[in-house]
């Protein structure tokens, strides 16, 4: 059903990760001590090759932070960083990049991050949805990105993609906080809000 | 991902970036200097008809037709598969990677196709590369490119032409 999500469904999506990614912005600003910019988000629904694309150069190497999401609308949320950003995401937080250590503190910003980001979302829809223990991995953009997407998507035809971009003031780093809800869970997003109608 | 591409002229590069979970699956007919890839990215179609490339079940048998449709000879195909790791070891894409791997197996073993190099599992993501008239390699990311089969034979007639198989 995402094939067929209006330009004014999008734009609520896009409204909805805009307060919520607010809200995960500032939690990581208390965590690091920093300011933190957020740009506004993109939602899109795409065929899952072209959603690839639409994530980044699928050839760059990212260090990825996901999170399975469950409850009433499942997904995952994955956070993508460059690995200079992680390096420097390690030294604000005193750890070393690169070690277990340094995994485990990346870990924890996608953990507060992302229950930051979907409370926000869940008091806004009433949508229930609970984010799982983090995995961190460096690996191409494309082997994470489409591997997340495998399992969030399934069988249906359309990726949807909600893409927030948190750049920390001052530092060369820019964290990609990504909702890829599973396809039959967006009207359960978009009914509360007088947006979505069950067609079938 | 659920892409396919197939090609006849030597030096044409077909590529899958980025394979985590999915498989780069290759059919080539080496004397003929054909060969073809296909991104799959779930075991089983499940009653869904597109992309067919998509799907392990209905994958096999569409590069097949298109491989033969380009000129391969059935009884000459070898098939070469890349990808279906495990990325994660949590979550709901946990064992998408040997799921994919073993119905793509199942597929080409009802085809009658035979498995000649396997590059699958692990916990990394691969490119896969086909130069036609050249080899298919696999690489990991930062890593060297592993040669799994040559598919060297004339010299490119024409200048090559690159496609990314998403």
């Amino acid at each position: 059903m995402t094939g067929s999500l209006t330009d004014l469904q999008l734009d609520a999506l896009r409204e909805l990760a805009n307060i919520s990614s607010g809200t995960a912005a500032t939690s990581l600003s208390q965590l690091l001590g920093r300011e933190v910019d957020l740009n506004v988000p993109k939602a899109f629904a795409l065929p899952l090759a072209d959603a690839v694309d639409a994530a980044g150069d699928p050839a760059q190497e990212v260090t990825g932070i996901a999170l399975a999401v469950e409850g009433d609308v499942p997904g995952a949320v994955l956070l993508l960083v460059p690995p200079a950003g992680a390096a420097t995401l390690c030294s604000l937080l005193g750890v070393e990049p690169g070690t277990e250590v340094g995994d485990s503190a990346l870990g924890e910003i996608g953990n507060i991050l992302g229950a930051a980001y979907l409370m926000a979302l869940s008091s806004m829809t009433g949508v229930q949805m609970l984010p799982s223990t983090p995995q961190v991995i460096t690996d191409l953009l494309g082997a994470i990105v489409s591997t997340v997407l495998a399992g969030a998507v399934g069988h249906g035809d359309i990726a949807l993609v909600l893409d927030s971009e948190l750049d920390i003031t001052g530092e060369p780093c820019a964290i990609s906080f990504m909702l890829l809800p599973d396809a039959d869970g967006v009207g359960d997003l978009l009914a509360p809000l007088g947006l979505f109608e069950a067609t079938d | 991902m659920g892409e396919l591409a197939v090609s006849g002229r030597a030096g044409d590069e077909l590529v899958a970036i980025g394979l985590g979970s999915c498989i780069g699956l290759v059919l080539a007919d080496r004397p003929a200097g054909i060969a073809g890839l296909a991104h799959v990215v779930l075991p089983e179609a499940q009653g869904k008809l597109e992309p067919r490339a998509k799907f392990a079940d209905l994958a096999v048998p569409e590069l097949l037709d298109r491989v033969l449709a380009a000129g391969g000879v059935r009884r000459r195909l070898e098939a070469v598969l890349i990808g279906g790791a495990r990325m994660f070891s949590v979550g709901a894409s946990l064992d998408i990677g040997a799921r994919n791997a073993e119905a793509v197996r199942a597929a080409l073993e009802r085809a009658g196709v035979r498995i000649v190099a396997e590059e699958t599992g692990g916990n990394r993501g691969r490119t896969a590369r086909v130069i036609v008239g050249g080899e298919i390699s696999s690489q990991l990311a930062g890593g060297p490119r592993t040669a799994l089969l040559s598919l060297a034979a004339g010299r490119p007639s024409r200048t090559p032409i690159a496609v990314q198989v998403a």
